[in-house]
This record gives structure tokens, C-alpha cells and sequence, in this order.
């Protein structure tokens, strides 16, 4: 039987499986016996050489049951797993809501689809789990945190660029309405002191354990990457979803932040 | 000349039957959908059709009992009319059939609707909108055959030795027949209310909150059982509640027409076109209703702005037509003072309207009011529900000024009194029983209007459910708003009918009273030493008979009973949704534990099991307020006799009436609140705002969907009881 690999992100770790990827997603927001709900975000990983990981001893593990069913998960290593894999070995990404519906998104030229704000908002996904305003765009922003000459860094990091409707571009605006974070005054503090301080690049708005992604205020999609190089995971248009992904939409429309 | 106007009501009724049955018939013609939308259709037809056959089983047995119960009061004591166990089979047997005609039909729409709105807006309007009205029509065309019916038949069976007695007798023997409907509407009420919440509640908590499925999805075991909790609740609940309002309103006026005009002073003619006129009022709307359904239609390019001013056409249309059409009827019959009465059912109508916008304004995402609710959600949960509780409680005293204007008005139009003298109180009377009937005489079109919206929030359920192109659900969600839009209007009519009609009802409890005291050989009372015939008793004479004034504390005592009995009502109902959705819950989690393949939608979900589980518990919930409510009225008029039976229905009918505007409101402003949020406001979906606000869309649900609704039933069959009790209360009062 074929095994696949998977970079979870909540908890990091490698993971081997049978499943292929929208049968693991389900898989892994509502476990074998689906009685566990919980949001899932993950990439499906290329095997590569490693001294990290042992993918051989993955393959002999990760086998079918007696009965011939799949294997669901043979972990092959928690805690700093992200830094150890490639860039270049990850394929898709794929979004599971808490009920278990998967949306499997590819990755695509940057560049042309951001356009610029005076702020943006981004919720680190991996390692850190953060949430944190900046003046950088999304790339500038990954370099940023992945520069090691700098004390506050990771090697590599996974994370989303969040909406802020017209706070992007004006912190005092009133028109937030469909924004549902929580603290917003605290919010537009955090805009007012990159506003005040042009040599602060970053601010911390949220430092709590988010382990989940309020999809639907997910603003373009999904990046990784590290000091040099940055992968781009677009989130598909609202129309879109709407129309060819309507059954995880509507799923991930359900989803409260927890 | 009295015949010709008494054929109307039968034409007008066999009229509205055809239409009923010509417009089910078009439904029909139209397409089910793809074998998905048939297959949820179908098991929603199965599951709704499952509940009623078992609510009627259960409601048959009652009715059997207390039919025995009045044989062995009518021939074993002789305290009550031969012909109750009768009239209360009859009127409970057609608002029951009222309901399951409506009920049928909408389950064989709703998958219809949304099929027809994969072609246009305007079409799935057109479906969902004429399969409502075959419920209007239904009901006002059973109400008027029934009343018709058993007006022919009385007429020419029942003898007194007065000519000016007999129709006295006839109407108040008629009046019995209104207690049967009335049961069968407070059973359909509570235990379609109880289900549909249970199944709602169960359907949102362990599906959307504990599974973190999204609503109407096919995988949730509750799901169809809270699209058949639509149907019963609120589509056969509505039915045979407005049955039982139209009858309730024609037979009161009735009675209150032929005692206005029983004296030696006016002719036999013009006690029955008394008697006639509210009845051919509701036969000559249900004709203007029919013509108001063809008026609304929309261009197939309709936006939502064009659909909700087609309906608005055939409502406005009806009741304008039904305002000029009864100052001629009124004065072809040539009545006393026919414009003055003619003034009282205009009143009853903008009485109505009036509630109704009064509705629309504290429970519209577009006013503020629910704006404010929704506002308080981004605060938390317990302001949610302190916002919603205080604009219900305020929005309750529009609709009761309402009323206080209305019936001051219709009384002082018709008695062309404006100084209330006593002389003038019989035709003040008759004149709010005419506002009543003005205000439900274009039923017909108002109830297509109620019944139209449920249909359409079927039919998005079954978009939803089958996947359909998210155009199509847009299609269906718009058809449900304006439905929502115009049930306010209907919903303004239910509840001010409901108190227009008590009101009359009280008045007819006086009239029934004297039959009471003629059916137990009670000839004559004596009133300050002067003995004065039965058939001959005045209200004030019996009113002084038996002391109902607000000093005797038999009064006041039961006033208190009857405003606790309002509130008791609403705890038990609320109780029983509690206790429903509990068993709900336990088995939606049992299906998600033991079927495999649930979650994958490898597996259908065991939906009848869901189904059974409601319907069984509904149905025993749904037994003990239908008891009190039904023993109350008996209990304290044995205890404190005809004075205490008075006080217990005025306290139920104040008490009663504004809890009831204000449940409705409250539950009516959380949902609409939780909505507001959901299109983007104050956080939108996913936001703490929106997670209060669904707990306070959940705490509303059994205000307006279960007790609120119920406590109009619950008043109009405590006098009902009343009325068909009057015997045994004159008889066996202790004090």
C-alpha cells in the first residue's frame, strides 16, 4: 500500500500514512472512531534525504493492519520538524475544518496577486503561533522572521496573512464590521505604534496559543518559507469556494475561533 | 332575501376548496428536482406524515374521552346541549384536517420551490407562494363550510318556544364547535412547537456546536427532523391555530349578533342578517383573497424589491377591496348603524396592520431595535439575552395600545356610543366581534403569505442539503427573507385576532351562560326581588346576578389564576422543549458514536429514528399544559363559580396576550439579531458577537416557536372551555 508523507502543523510533526491526503485530513479532524473534532492544517511532503528523519524506518512501520485496513498515522518525529524539511519537498497544502472536510490548495507565483497596504496582519501557523501586525508585505515579513542574524527568528515559518478590511490602510477606520477579532481597540493601538515608530517593522497583537485559523478571514492564503526562499499557498477567491468548494466552505464558515 | 346571503358562505367555501385543490394540482405539475432533492423531500414527507398520524392518534383518544364526557354531562345530568359531543368532534376533526391538507402540501413544495428557483426568482415564488396558499384557502374553506354547515343543520333541528330564542340557541350551540378546533390548535401548537424545537435545539447543539457540522447538512441524523418540525409546527401548528381564530371570531359575532337583535323591538330578519353578516364578511374576503393570489405575480427578471411589492399587491389589494365591498354588505343588510359597524371592521383591519408593522419593527434586522440586540452580542452572552428580554418586554406595548385603541373604537362605532352607556353594550360587543372578523376576512391571503415562508426555508434546507449551485440557495435564502418580510403582517393579524376575538368570546361566555341556565330548567332569576325570565336576562342583569365586579374577591382571585395560568403554560412548554432536545441530543451523539461512515457521508444517518424519538416525546409533553388548560376553566368555575370564571379569563387574556407579543418579539428579534451578525455586522460569522448571538437565538427558539404561539390558543380555549362548561358551572359552583 502507498505511503504518504505529511508535515502536520498542529502539533509539528512528520507523520507517515496510507491515507491519501483528503482520507488523513478527515482522518485527522475527527480521528478513527470520529469522536475528536479539531481543525487540521497540513502538507503533504516528498520523501528526501535526511539524517533528521528515518524514512526507511517509516516504511516498515507504517504497513497495513492485519485485517488490511490502512495504516491511519506512524509519526516519525515531533518538535522542530519544519526546520528539518526542505522546502523544496513540500507539495500541497491542505486546510481541514473541525468536522473534516479538506481543501487541498497548490502553490503559486507570489508576486502578482498581493497589492500594497500600509499594514498588514499575519498569524504565524508554525513553529510560533503568534498573531502580529507589521508594515512588511508577506514576503519581506517571512524574511524577517527568518533572518538568524536577528535574536527573534526561526528558521523556517508557516503562516497566513489575516484580513484587516480598511484598518489596513488606516488604523483609526470605522468600517470593521465583518472582522471578528476580539480586542479590536487593542488592535488599532498596535497599528498606531508601527504608525508612530517608523523603525518598528512588527508588533506582537496577539502572543496566545491560536491553534486554530479563522479560514474565512483568511485575506490571500498561506506562505512558507525561510531567509531566502518563500512558498505561496493562494487561498481560492470567495466566489470560488463559494461555487467549487461550497461543502468545506460552508464547513469552514461554521468554524468559531476556539 | 336572508337565504341568498346565507348561500354565499357555502359558494365562497366550495370555492376556496377548488382553488385549494387547483393550485395543489399546478404544484404538482412542477418537477421534484434530481433524485437527491426527491430522496430529502421524501424523507421529509414520511417524517412529518409519521408525527401527525401519531399526534392524531393520541389527540383522537382524547377527544373520544371527552366526548363521553359531555354525552354523560348532556344525557346522564342534562346540563349541557345534546349536540356538544358533536360540534367538539366536528370542529377538532377539520382543524385537524386544515393542518394536514397545509402540511401536505408544503411537503411536497418545498423540494418543488427549489427546483423552480434553478429557473428564476420569480418562479420559486410562484411555487412556493401558491402551494401556500392552498393552506389559506383550506382553512378558510373548511372554516366557512363547518360554519355554514352547522348552521343549516342547527337551524333546522333546533326548537325553542321564542322564535328570537332559536338563534340564540344556534349560534351559542355553535360556539361549542369553536372548543373542539380550539383543542386540536393547542395540541398541534404545543406538540408541533415542542417538536420542532427539541429537533432544532438537538440539530444545532451536538450537530453544529459539539460535531461542527454546518446547519442542514445531510450528515446530521437531527437534520430532517428539524426541517419536519418546520412543517408541523409551523406550517400544520399555524393552520389549525387560524382555523380555530376564524371560526372562533365568525361564531362569537355570530352570537353576539343574535342576542343584540333578539328583543321584541327588531324582526326575526334582522336578527338573522346579524347573525349572517360577520359570516358572509369572511365568505365575500375569501373570494377578494383568491382575486389578491392572482394578483401577485412578478416578471421573470424579478429582483427580491419586485417579488415582496407583487405580494404586498395581493395583500393590500384584498383587504382594500374587502373594506369597500363590506360598507355595501353591511348596508344591503340593512343592520342599525351599518356604517358604524362598517367602522369596526375597518378598525379590526388597520388594527391588524398596525400589529403587524409594530411586529416587522422590533424584530427586522432593518430597524433598530434588533440592531441594538445584535450591538449588545458583541458585549457577551448575558447581555444578548438582557437586550433581547427588555426589547420584547417594550415592544409588547405597542401591539397591546393597539388593541386598547382598536376595540375602543370598533365598540364605539358600532354602539355609536362614545360615552360607553350600558344601553349600547350588547351592539359595542358585536362590534368588536366584527373588528375581529374584519381583521381575518382576507385570511385567505394573509395566512398564503404566513404559510409561504416555512415552504421556502424548506426549500433552502433541500437546496443546501442536495448541494444545489450557490445561486440557487441565494435564490431560496432571498425567498425565505421575504417571507419572513410579509409573515410579520400575518403573524400582526394572528395576534390581534386573537385578542379581538377573546375579547368577544368573553362576551359570548354571558350568552352561553343563559343557555347553560336553560338546559338545567333554571326559567328565571330573581334580581332585587324582581324575577325576571332567562331568555329575557340582559348582561348587566347577570353581571349583578352574579356579582362580577372588581370588589368580589372571587373576581380578583381568579384573575390571578388566569394570569399565573398564562405563565405556567409557558414554563411547562418550555420545559418540555428542554426535556425533548435532551433525548434529541442523547441519541444524535448515540448515531454519531455507533453508525460507521456518518461522518464520511459513506452513511445515511437512521433520520427516522430522530424523527420517532421527537414525535414520541412531543407528544407526551404536550399532554399536561393542554390538560391545565382545559381543567382550569372547570376547576374554578366548580370552585368560584361564574364571577371566578370571569376573573381567571380576563387575567388569562391580559396576562396571556402581552407574554405572548412579548415572547414572540424577543425570540423574534435573537433570531433576526443572529442573522444581522451573520451578514458581516458586529464581527460577523466565526466572531464572539456571533457566538452570543446564537445562544440567544437558541433561548429564543421556544419563545416564539413553541409558547408564544401557543398562549393565544391557550386563552381562546380556556374560554371556549368556559363557554362549553357553563352548565355544569352554573350548576355545581361550590361558592
Amino acid at each position: 500500500m502507498k505511503i504518504y508523507f505529511y508535515l502536520s502543523l498542529v502539533p509539528e510533526s512528520l507523520i507517515a500514512s496510507n491515507l491519501p491526503p483528503e482520507d488523513f485530513g478527515t482522518y485527522y479532524a475527527t480521528g478513527a472512531e470520529k469522536q475528536s473534532r479539531g481543525q487540521a492544517i497540513f502538507f503533504e511532503v516528498s520523501p528526501f534525504e535526511s539524517n533528521y528523519f528515518s524514512f526507511q524506518d517509516a516504511e516498515s512501520a507504517c504497513v497495513p493492519h492485519g485485517d488490511g485496513q490502512p495504516k491511519n498515522s506512524v509519526y516519525m518525529g515531533i518538535y522542530r520538524v519544519l526546520e528539518h524539511i526542505p522546502l523544496s519537498s513540500l507539495k500541497s497544502l491542505y486546510l481541514v475544518t473541525d468536522d473534516g472536510k479538506v481543501l487541498g490548495i497548490e502553490q503559486a507565483s507570489f508576486s502578482e496577486t498581493e497589492p500594497k497596504h500600509s499594514y498588514y496582519l499575519y498569524q504565524e501557523c508554525c513553529p510560533t503561533s503568534s498573531i502580529v501586525v507589521s508594515r512588511l508585505n508577506s514576503i519581506d515579513f517571512c524574511a524577517s522572521m527568518t533572518n538568524r542574524e536577528h535574536p527573534i527568528s526561526v528558521s523556517k515559518l508557516v503562516f497566513c496573512d489575516l484580513m484587516l478590511d480598511e484598518l489596513a490602510n488606516d488604523a483609526d477606520s470605522q468600517n470593521i464590521d465583518d472582522l471578528p477579532y476580539e480586542r479590536i481597540p487593542h488592535l488599532r493601538n498596535c497599528l498606531h505604534q508601527l504608525e508612530q515608530n517608523p523603525q518598528k517593522m512588527t508588533k506582537v497583537f496577539h502572543r496566545g496559543i491560536y491553534p486554530n485559523v479563522l479560514y474565512r478571514t483568511v485575506n490571500y492564503g498561506f506562505f512558507v518559507g525561510d531567509h531566502t526562499n518563500v512558498l505561496y499557498y493562494p487561498l481560492p477567491s470567495r466566489h470560488k469556494l463559494e461555487r467549487e468548494y461550497y461543502q468545506w466552505w460552508r464547513s469552514a464558515l461554521n468554524t468559531f475561533r476556539r | 332575501m336572508s337565504s341568498f346571503w346565507f348561500w354565499i358562505i357555502p359558494f365562497s367555501a366550495l370555492t376556496a376548496l377548488l382553488f385549494a385543490f387547483f393550485f395543489f394540482k399546478q404544484m404538482m405539475r412542477e418537477k421534484e428536482g434530481n433524485e437527491t432533492m426527491k430522496k430529502i423531500a421524501h424523507h421529509i414527507r414520511v417524517g412529518s406524515l409519521a408525527y401527525l398520524k401519531q399526534q392524531y392518534k393520541i389527540v383522537s383518544a382524547i377527544f373520544v374521552i371527552i366526548a363521553l364526557i359531555f354525552s354523560f354531562l348532556a344525557f346522564g345530568l342534562n346540563v349541557q346541549s345534546p349536540w356538544l359531543p358533536l360540534t367538539l368532534i366536528s370542529g377538532g376533526f377539520f382543524s385537524g384536517l386544515a393542518g394536514y391538507l397545509g402540511m401536505r402540501t408544503a411537503t411536497y413544495a418545498s423540494a418543488r420551490t427549489a427546483n423552480a428557483a434553478m429557473e428564476s426568482l420569480d418562479r420559486g415564488l410562484k411555487v412556493a407562494f401558491r402551494s401556500g396558499a392552498v393552506m389559506g384557502l383550506v382553512v378558510v374553506g373548511l372554516g366557512l363550510l363547518n360554519v355554514s354547515g352547522w348552521f343549516a343543520i342547527l337551524s333546522y333541528f333546533v326548537e325553542t318556544s321564542l322564535p328570537s330564542q332559536k338563534l340564540i340557541m344556534v349560534t351559542t350551540t355553535m360556539l361549542t364547535f369553536g372548543m373542539g378546533a380550539s383543542l386540536q390548535a393547542l395540541f398541534a401548537r404545543v406538540g408541533g412547537g415542542i417538536f420542532t424545537k427539541a429537533a432544532d435545539v438537538g440539530a444545532d447543539l451536538v450537530g453544529k456546536v459539539e460535531a461542527g457540522i454546518p446547519e442542514d447538512d445531510p450528515r446530521n441524523p437531527a437534520t430532517i427532523a428539524d426541517n419536519v418540525g418546520d412543517n408541523v409546527g409551523d406550517v400544520a401548528g399555524m393552520g389549525a391555530d387560524l382555523y380555530e381564530s376564524y371560526c372562533g371570531s365568525i361564531l362569537a359575532t355570530a352570537a353576539l349578533g343574535a342576542a343584540t337583535f333578539a328583543g321584541s323591538q327588531f324582526s326575526a330578519d334582522l336578527q338573522l342578517k346579524a347573525v349572517l353578516a360577520p359570516m358572509v364578511i369572511g365568505a365575500v374576503g375569501t373570494l377578494l383573497s383568491i382575486f389578491g393570489i392572482f394578483l401577485v405575480r412578478a416578471k421573470s427578471d424579478a429582483s427580491s424589491k419586485d417579488l415582496l411589492k407583487a405580494l404586498n399587491t395581493g395583500i393590500y389589494a384584498s383587504a382594500g377591496l374587502i373594506v369597500v365591498v363590506s360598507l355595501f354588505i353591511l348596508h344591503l343588510l340593512e343592520l342599525p348603524n351599518a356604517t358604524g359597524i362598517w367602522g369596526s371592521v375597518v378598525i379590526g383591519l388597520l388594527t391588524g396592520i398596525a400589529i403587524g408593522k409594530a411586529t416587522e419593527y422590533y424584530t427586522s434586522p432593518l430597524y433598530s431595535p434588533t440592531r441594538r440586540v445584535a450591538e449588545q452580542a458583541s458585549k457577551g452572552p448575558a447581555n444578548v439575552i438582557i437586550s433581547g428580554l427588555g426589547e420584547g418586554m417594550i415592544s409588547s406595548s405597542f401591539p397591546v395600545l393597539a388593541i386598547v385603541v382598536g376595540t375602543f373604537l370598533a365598540y364605539a362605532f358600532a354602539s355609536s356610543d362614545f360615552g360607553f352607556g350600558s344601553k349600547s353594550m350588547t351592539m359595542g360587543l358585536y362590534g368588536i366581534g366584527m373588528a375581529a372578523v374584519g381583521m381575518l376576512s382576507t385570511l385567505g391571503i394573509t395566512l398564503a403569505t404566513d404559510a409561504y415562508g416555512p415552504i421556502a426555508d424548506n426549500a433552502g434546507g433541500n437546496a443546501e442539503m442536495s448541494g444545489l449551485d450557490p445561486e440557487v440557495r441565494r435564490r431560496t435564502d432571498t425567498l425565505d427573507s421575504l417571507g419572513n418580510t410579509t409573515a410579520a403582517m400575518g403573524k400582526g393579524f394572528a395576534i390581534g385576532s386573537a385578542a379581538l376575538t377573546a375579547l368577544a368570546l368573553l362576551a359570548s361566555y354571558i350568552e352561553a351562560l343563559k343557555m347553560g341556565m336553560q338546559n338545567i330548567n333554571m326559567n328565571s332569576i330573581l334580581i332585587n326581588e324582581i324575577s325576571i325570565p332567562t331568555h329575557a336576562l340582559t348582561l348587566e342583569n347577570l353581571m349583578v346576578y352574579y356579582q362580577v365586579h372588581l370588589l368580589n374577591p372571587k373576581v380578583l382571585l381568579g384573575i390571578f389564576i388566569g394570569a399565573m395560568m398564562a405563565f405556567l403554560f409557558c414554563g411547562l412548554t418550555m420545559n418540555a422543549v428542554g426535556r425533548s432536545a435532551s433525548k434529541m441530543i442523547v441519541e444524535v451523539r448515540r448515531q454519531f458514536r455507533e453508525i460507521k461512515g456518518i461522518f464520511e457521508g459513506t452513511t445515511e444517518p437512521d433520520y427516522a429514528e430522530c424523527v420517532k424519538i421527537t414525535t414520541l416525546s412531543a407528544q407526551k409533553e404536550m399532554l399536561a399544559p393542554a390538560l391545565f388548560a382545559v381543567i382550569a376553566p372547570v376547576a374554578v368555575g366548580i370552585i368560584f363559580g361564574v364571577a371566578g370564571v370571569l376573573g381567571l379569563l380576563t387575567g388569562a387574556l391580559a396576562g396571556g396576550f402581552t407574554l405572548a407579543v412579548f415572547m414572540a418579539n424577543s425570540g423574534g428579534a435573537w433570531d433576526n439579531a443572529k442573522k444581522f451578525i451573520e451578514e458581516g455586522n458586529f464581527g460577523g460569522k466565526g466572531s464572539e458577537s456571533h457566538k452570543s448571538a446564537v445562544i440567544g437565538d437558541t433561548v429564543g427558539d421556544p419563545f416564539k416557536d413553541t409558547s408564544g404561539p401557543s398562549l393565544n390558543i391557550l386563552i381562546k380555549l380556556m374560554t371556549m372551555v368556559a363557554i362549553v362548561m357553563s352548565g355544569v358551572t352554573v350548576s355545581f359552583s361550590l361558592f
